[in-house]
C-alpha cells in the first residue's frame, strides 16, 4: 500500500534555534500512528508544522506529499488552502478552549459546510451522531456540555470536512480517565470506518501502547526511534525509551523503587552535534558526543538513533534501572493494624459535608476516613468526586458545613501539624522571593532557626546553592522538592499531597515520588496521597480510598482495593487505564 | 430566546435598574448638598449677583426651606426635581429646565457625531492592528492612540483650531452656523477635537480584545478545519464583542467631560459651556440638574450596556440564570 | 481624550513579534525618546526657583508680541510675560501636582485595596460600593463640579482629584491581591502558620506592588491632563501662577496675535503626557512579561 501521507525532513526552527531535527514521517490510511515524549520533545511542534499552524516566529521546513499532493512546508497561508480540513484536520488537547464560548455547537460543527441551510444541519446531525451525541448539543453552548462532549463536538467539527489524516495533539490528557477511554474508542471506531489515518501525540506510552500501530519516540527535539508499537515498547532500541518505559508506574503491583531518570530534559537548540540523551544515559561513550547518532535499522520497520543499539537490545530493562531489577514486594497489610489493634489513627474525618454555593450536588457527602501514624493512604477519584475539597478541609483551608477531623494529640495548632503539597509546581513557589526566604519564612513561622534551610534543601536532594535562587531558574522537578521541604520545615505530623507529581513528567514523577518514599521512612512521616492516577496510587499508598461524587464508594489495603475491586465504579476505573506495559495474559 | 431564558433575564434587568435607582439617590443627595460644600453663607450664594438684603435674603431662605432640617430640605428638592423643576438660574433668573433644552442641541450634535466618528474609525482601526500585530501599521496606530489617549481635549482643539481656522482658513473660528452643512462645517473642527481621544481609546480596547481572541486555541482549530480568514475573523469578531461593547458605554461618561472642554475652547453654545459658566458663577441650580441629568443618563446607558452584554455572551446568560 | 479615563483603559500587549526576552531588556527608541523628554521636564521643574523671577516679568505696554522680538524667543502673551520663561515656570505645577495625585491614590489604593482584597467581608463589601459609585460617574464632570463648587485651588483640586483616581486603584490592587491570594504558594504560607499580615506584607506584596508603581505612572500621566483641564478652566491653580492649562486658557484669545502662546504649552502637555504615558505603558508591559517568564 502506498502512503497516505509521507512527509520528508521536517525540521521547525525557533527564535533561539531548531527546536526539531528533521523527521522523516509516512502514514497508511487506517494506520494510527504515535508520537511520543516527554515535554520539550517537539511532539506538538511537529503536529502543529503539519497543519501550518506554529506560532508567529516559528517556521517550518521540509515536504510533505498527501494523496499526491506535494506541499513545501515552509508555504504560507495560500499553500495550506485545501490541504487543512479535507486533508488533515487537528484536533487540540483542551476541549475547553478549542470551541468558541459564544458560538452554539452546531453553528461550530457547521462551518465550513456547504450547501442549503437544511442540508447543513441534516449533515451536523450526522456528525453528532457519529460522535455519540444527540441531535440537541446542535442547539447548545459549549459551556454548557462536560470535556468529554466537548471534545465530541470538537471531534465533530473536525470531521465536517472529512480529512483523511487526523491529527490528535494530546487529545484525552486533560479528560479523566473513564471519559478518555471512551474518547480514544470513539476516535479508533471512526478511524476504522472512514479509514483515515491517526497520528496520535501522546506523552502517556499506555494510550501509545493500546492506540497504536507505529511508534516515534521524540527527546529534545529528536526522532529517536520508530517502530512497531509492539517493537518499541518490548524490545526497546534507545536507552530512552527503554528507561522512559521503566519510569512508567505499573498497576499491578508495588515496586520497591521505581526507576527514574536522573537529571532532565536540555533544551533542543542546546544540544549541539551529540545525542541529546548522552548526559543522562548510563551507557554514553565517546561516540554519543562527537555526533548526533543516526536512525540505525535495528529490525523490520524498526530503527534507532544511538550508537550502542545492539547492547539495549540484549537486555532491554535491566541496564536501564538503578541499581537491581525491581521485584514485586508485598505491601505491609496495615489496613487490619488500625482495626485489630484498636490503635488510635493520627487523622480521623467523619462524615465530612460540604455544599459549595450555587452548586447541585455536595463536594463532599458524609465522608469518613482514617490514617495511622506512619502510614500512607491514597485518596483516588476523577474530577468532581471531591478529593481536593477533603484534602483542603484536612488542611484547613475550607471549612465542612458538618462533620469532624481530628488530629491525634489534641485539635489545637492543627494548621501547623498538617502541611501540603500542591499540583501546579509553576505556582507551588513565590516568584517573588528566593527559594531561601521561602524556606525561613516557614522556618520562622514555626519558630526553627533560619540555619535549616541548607539541611532542609539537602534532605529533598538540592544543592544548599539553591537557596540563592529564584523558581524562574529552577525546573518543575525542582520546585516541587523545594515545595516539599517546605512543608517539612514545620515538622509536620501528616503531609498531604494533593496531585503532587500528575503535572510532572513521567522520569522526574518517578524522582519525586521516589524521594518522598525515602522521606517517609527517613522521618517517619505519615502521608495522604490525593490523585487521580491509579497507578500512582498503587506504588505509594498501603490503603486506598476511592471516592466518587463527594463519597467514598470502596475502601480497603491497596492491593486488595486494585486487584479485587468489588463497587461497579472501581472496576471502571481500573478497565479505563491503559497500561504502558506488557499485560500478562 | 424562548421564554424559560427570557425570565432571568427580566429579572437581571430589573435588579440592575434598582441598583441604578439607588446609585441616583446617592448622587442626587450628593447634587443638593453641593449648596453646602460651597465656601460663604449658603442664602448670600444663592442670591448671587442680585441686590442683598435682608428682605431678599429672607425670600431665598423661605424659596429653600433653608430654616428646616436638611431632609425636609432635600424631599421638597427632590420632589420638584423629580418634576422636572429645578429652579431658576441664579445668573439670569430663567427657569433652568428652559435653559439647558436651548442649549443641548449643539452638545448632541458634537457628541454624536464625535461617538459615530471614533467608534467607526476605532473599532475598524483596532482590528486592523490586532490582526497585522507588529507591522507597521499596528506600530503607527498603536503610537498614534497612546498620543491621542494623552492629549488633553482642550490642547488639541487650540491646536486644531490654530491651524485650520486661524492659519489655513478652511474652517470657522466660532459659531454653530445655520442648516444643515453649514452646522456641519462649524462643528467638524470640535467633533474631530472629541472623537480623537475616544477614537484613541477605542482603538487601544479593540486591538487588546481583538488580539486576545485571536491567541485563543479555537482560532487555532478553526484554521485548522480549513476555514478561510475572513470566516475566522467573523468568529473572532464576535467573541471580542463583549469587552468592547461593554467599554463603548463607558464612551459616553468620557464623552460628557471632553464635550465641556471643547464647547469652551470652540465658543460653542452648549450644555458643556453652560456647566462651565454656571460653575464658575456658582449658579448651584443648573449645576445641580445638569449632573443629575448627566449622571442619569450614564447610569441608564451603563444597565443598557449590561443587559446587551448579557445577551451577547452565552455564558453569562447561563450564570445569571442558575442564579 | 477627556481627562480621566485612566480608569478602564486596557493595556495593549506586547507589540514585537521578537523574542520576548531580547525585545524586553532594552528599552525601544520611542521609549528612549520619552525618557529624554521626561528629564528635560523634570530638569525644567527643578530650575523652577531660577526661571520663576524671569516668567513673572511683566510687560503690559509690550502686550502680546509674536516671535522673534528681542530677547522673547516665542514672543509674549497679554500681559507682556515671556512665553518660553513661562513654559518653563509651568513643568513644576505640571509635574508636582500631578505627583501627588498619583501617590495620594496609590496609598488608598494599597491601604484600601489590600486590606480588602485580603480579608474580603464587610470591609470588601464597602470598599466595593465605593468603587462602583465613584466610577459609575463621569468623572471629569465632578472633578469640574466639585472643584467649581470648593471654588478651585491647587490643593482643592489636588484632593477631588486624589478622590476620583482612588477607585481604579482600589480595584487594581484589590484584584491583584484577591488574584494571589488563592495561589498555592499563599495558601502553603498561610497553612505553614504565617501570620495574615505577614502574608500580606511579606508574600503577596512583592508580587503586587510592581503592578502599582507602574499603575501609578501611568496615572500621572492622566492626572497632568485632569489638571491642567481644571487649570484651563479657571479652577487649578490660581490666577498668575505660571501653568500650562492656564496658559491655554489665554492663549485661545492670542491665536491671531502670537499663537505660541498656545502652541508651546499644547504641545509641551501632549508630549509630556505621551511620554509619561509610553514609559509606564513600558514598563508595565515588561513587568507583565517578567511575570509571564517566571
Amino acid at each position: 500500500m502506498s502512503a497516505l501521507l509521507s512527509v520528508t525532513g521536517l525540521s521547525v526552527l525557533g527564535p533561539r534555534g531548531r527546536l526539531v531535527e528533521p523527521v522523516d514521517l509516512a502514514l497508511d490510511p487506517g494506520e494510527t500512528v504515535a508520537i511520543v515524549g516527554e515535554s520539550g520533545s517537539g511532539k506538538s511542534m511537529t503536529a502543529k508544522a503539519l497543519t501550518g499552524l506554529l506560532p508567529s516566529g516559528v517556521r517550518a521546513a521540509g515536504t510533505m506529499l498527501l494523496g499526491g499532493r506535494e506541499l513545501d512546508l515552509a508555504a504560507g497561508e495560500t499553500g495550506w488552502r485545501g490541504i487543512r480540513g479535507g486533508g488533515i484536520a487537528l484536533l487540540l488537547q483542551d476541549p475547553f478552549t478549542s470551541l468558541s464560548p459564544v458560538h452554539r455547537c452546531g453553528d461550530q460543527i457547521g462551518w465550513g459546510l456547504t450547501g442549503s441551510r437544511r442540508t447543513r444541519s441534516a449533515r451536523v446531525a450526522t456528525l453528532l451522531a457519529e460522535v455519540g451525541l444527540p441531535e440537541r448539543v446542535a442547539g447548545q453552548y459549549p459551556f454548557e456540555l462536560s470535556g468529554g462532549m466537548r471534545q465530541r463536538v470538537a471531534l465533530a467539527a473536525a470531521l465536517a470536512a472529512d480529512p483523511q489524516v487526523l491529527i490528535a495533539d494530546e487529545p484525552t490528557t486533560a479528560l479523566d480517565v473513564t471519559t478518555q477511554k471512551d474518547v480514544l474508542d470513539l476516535i479508533a471506531g471512526l478511524q476504522r470506518s472512514r479509514d483515515m489515518g491517526l497520528i496520535l501525540i501522546t506523552h502517556d506510552l499506555g494510550v501509545a501502547r493500546s492506540r497504536a500501530d507505529r511508534i516515534l519516540v521524540m527527546y529534545a527535539g529528536r526522532l529517536v526511534e520508530q517502530g512497531s508499537a509492539a517493537a518499541v515498547l518490548d524490545t526497546p532500541g534507545h536507552p530512552y525509551s527503554a528507561r522512559l518505559l521503566g519510569c512508567e508506574p505499573p498497576l499491578d503491583r508495588q515496586l520497591t523503587r521505581l526507576a527514574s531518570i536522573a537529571g532532565s530534559v536540555p533544551q533542543p537548540y542546546d544540544v549541539g552535534a551529540a545525542c541529546a540523551f548522552a548526559p543522562r544515559c548510563m551507557l554514553a561513550v565517546d561516540a554519543c558526543v562527537a555526533a548526533a547518532p543516526p536512525l540505525v535499522a535495528i529490525g523490520p520497520g524498526h530503527a534507532a538513533a544511538c550508537v550502542r543499539t545492539g547492547e539495549v537490545l540484549d537486555d532491554p530493562v535491566g541496564p536501564t534501572v538503578d541499581g537491581p531489577r525491581p521485584e514485586p514486594v508485598e505491601s505491609p497489610e496495615t489496613g487490619e493494624v488500625i482495626g485489630a489493634t484498636g490503635a488510635v489513627p493520627l487523622l480521623r474525618v467523619a462524615d465530612l459535608t460540604r455544599r459549595f454555593h450555587g452548586t447541585e450536588t455536595p463536594a463532599l457527602d458524609g465522608v469518613s476516613l482514617e490514617v495511622a501514624q506512619g502510614e500512607s493512604v491514597a485518596v483516588v477519584g476523577e474530577s468532581g468526586s471531591g478529593k481536593t475539597t477533603l484534602a483542603r478541609c484536612v488542611v484547613g483551608l475550607e471549612h465542612p458545613d458538618s462533620g469532624s477531623i481530628e488530629l491525634a494529640g489534641g485539635a489545637d495548632g492543627r494548621a501547623q501539624r498538617v502541611q501540603i503539597v500542591f499540583q501546579d509546581p509553576y505556582s507551588a513557589l513565590n516568584p517573588g522571593l528566593t527559594i531561601g526566604t521561602t524556606l525561613r519564612e516557614t522556618l520562622r513561622a514555626a519558630g526553627r532557626p533560619a540555619e535549616l534551610v541548607e539541611g532542609l534543601l539537602e534532605l529533598v536532594g538540592l544543592p544548599a546553592a539553591y537557596a540563592r535562587r529564584r523558581p524562574k531558574a529552577l525546573s518543575g522537578g525542582e520546585r516541587q522538592r523545594v515545595a516539599i521541604a517546605r512543608a517539612l520545615a514545620v515538622e509536620p505530623d501528616l503531609l498531604v499531597l494533593d496531585e503532587s507529581v500528575s503535572a510532572l513528567d513521567v522520569s522526574v514523577q518517578a524522582q519525586v515520588l521516589n524521594l518522598l518514599r525515602d522521606l517517609q521512612q527517613r522521618l517517619d512521616l505519615t502521608l495522604l496521597f490525593i490523585t487521580h492516577d491509579l497507578a500512582v496510587a498503587r506504588q505509594v499508598s498501603q490503603r486506598v480510598y476511592v471516592m466518587r461524587a463527594g463519597r467514598v464508594v470502596e475502601h480497603g489495603p491497596t492491593d486488595a482495593v486494585l486487584a479485587r475491586p468489588q463497587q461497579d465504579y472501581t472496576q471502571r476505573l481500573l478497565a479505563s487505564v491503559p497500561s504502558a506495559h506488557r499485560t500478562e495474559d | 430566546m424562548s421564554e424559560g431564558r427570557a425570565r432571568p433575564l427580566v429579572a437581571y434587568t430589573l435588579r440592575r435598574l434598582l441598583g441604578a435607582v439607588a446609585l441616583l439617590f446617592v448622587l442626587s443627595v450628593v447634587v443638593f448638598s453641593l449648596i453646602y460644600w460651597a465656601p460663604g453663607d449658603i442664602a448670600r450664594n444663592l442670591l448671587g449677583n442680585r441686590q442683598v438684603t435682608p428682605e431678599s435674603l429672607a425670600a431665598v431662605r423661605r424659596q429653600y426651606h433653608l430654616d428646616q432640617p436638611f431632609v425636609v430640605q432635600y424631599a421638597g428638592w427632590l420632589r420638584a426635581a423629580l418634576h422636572g423643576d429645578f429652579g431658576r438660574s441664579i445668573r439670569t433668573g430663567e427657569p433652568v429646565g428652559g435653559l439647558i433644552r436651548d442649549r443641548i442641541g449643539v452638545t448632541a450634535a458634537i457628541c454624536g457625531l464625535a461617538f459615530v466618528l471614533s467608534v467607526v474609525g476605532g473599532v475598524a482601526a483596532g482590528i486592523a492592528c490586532a490582526v497585522r500585530r507588529g507591522s507597521w501599521l499596528d506600530r503607527i496606530l498603536v503610537s498614534g492612540s497612546v498620543l491621542g489617549v494623552s492629549a488633553p481635549a482642550f490642547a488639541v482643539g487650540l491646536l486644531l483650531l490654530y491651524v485650520f481656522a486661524v492659519w489655513l482658513g478652511w474652517f470657522p473660528f466660532y459659531g454653530t452656523g445655520d442648516g444643515l452643512l453649514d452646522g456641519l462645517w462649524h462643528l467638524a473642527l470640535p467633533a474631530l477635537t472629541l472623537a480623537i481621544g475616544l477614537a484613541a481609546f477605542v482603538v487601544k480596547l479593540t486591538r487588546a480584545a481583538v488580539a486576545r481572541e485571536l491567541d485563543a486555541d479555537y482560532v487555532v482549530f478553526a484554521r485548522s478545519r480549513g476555514l478561510g480568514r475572513g470566516a475566522v475573523l467573523r468568529i473572532v469578531l464576535r467573541n471580542a464583542a463583549v469587552p468592547i461593547v461593554t467599554s463603548l458605554g463607558l464612551l459616553l461618561a468620557y464623552l460628557f467631560g471632553g464635550t465641556v472642554l471643547v464647547e469652551v475652547t470652540f465658543a460653542l453654545p452648549g450644555a458643556g459651556a453652560l456647566m462651565q459658566d454656571a460653575v464658575e458663577f456658582k449658579d448651584f441650580p443648573v449645576v445641580q440638574a445638569l449632573t443629575l441629568a448627566v449622571g442619569l443618563i450614564v447610569t441608564l446607558s451603563a444597565v443598557v450596556v449590561d443587559v446587551v452584554y448579557l445577551l451577547v455572551d452565552p455564558r453569562l446568560r447561563g450564570r445569571v440564570s442558575h442564579r | 481624550m477627556s481627562m480621566l479615563t485612566r480608569a478602564r483603559t486596557p493595556r495593549t500587549p506586547d507589540t514585537s513579534g521578537t523574542p520576548r526576552t531580547v525585545a524586553a531588556r532594552r528599552p525601544p527608541l520611542t521609549v528612549i525618546a520619552a525618557m529624554v523628554v521626561l528629564a528635560l521636564v523634570v530638569i525644567a521643574a527643578l530650575l523652577h526657583p531660577l526661571v520663576m523671577d524671569w516668567a513673572l516679568t511683566q510687560n503690559v505696554a509690550l502686550g502680546p508680541v509674536g516671535t522673534g522680538v528681542e530677547g522673547h524667543v516665542f514672543g509674549t502673551d497679554q500681559l507682556g510675560r515671556d512665553v518660553l520663561a513661562l513654559s518653563l515656570a509651568g513643568a513644576r505645577s505640571a509635574l508636582g501636582g500631578p505627583i501627588l495625585v498619583a501617590l495620594g491614590s496609590m496609598l488608598i489604593g494599597v491601604v484600601l485595596g489590600g486590606t480588602a482584597g485580603y480579608r474580603g467581608g464587610s470591609l470588601d463589601f464597602l470598599a466595593g460600593r465605593y468603587t462602583d459609585l465613584l466610577l459609575a460617574l463621569p468623572a471629569t464632570l465632578l472633578a469640574i463640579v466639585v472643584a467649581g463648587v470648593l471654588g478651585g485651588g491647587y490643593w482643592v483640586t489636588a484632593v477631588v482629584l486624589i478622590v476620583l483616581f482612588s477607585p481604579s486603584d482600589v480595584r487594581l490592587v484589590r484584584a491583584a491581591v484577591m488574584e494571589q491570594r488563592p495561589l498555592p504558594y499563599i495558601e502553603a504560607a498561610r497553612v505553614s502558620g504565617i501570620s495574615g499580615p505577614r502574608v500580606l506584607f511579606r508574600h503577596i506584596a512583592p508580587n503586587v506592588l510592581p503592578i502599582v508603581v507602574a499603575n501609578a505612572l501611568l496615572n500621572v500621566a492622566f492626572a497632568l491632563v485632569a489638571f491642567s483641564s481644571l487649570s484651563y478652566l479657571g479652577l487649578g491653580v490660581p490666577p498668575g501662577t505660571p501653568d500650562w492649562g492656564r496658559q491655554l486658557a489665554d492663549g485661545r484669545d492670542l491665536l491671531g496675535s502670537n499663537p505660541m502662546v498656545t502652541i508651546v504649552p499644547g504641545l509641551l502637555i501632549i508630549a509630556t503626557a505621551t511620554a509619561v504615558n509610553l514609559v509606564g505603558d513600558w514598563l508595565e508591559g515588561r513587568l507583565n512579561s517578567e511575570a509571564v517568564e517566571r
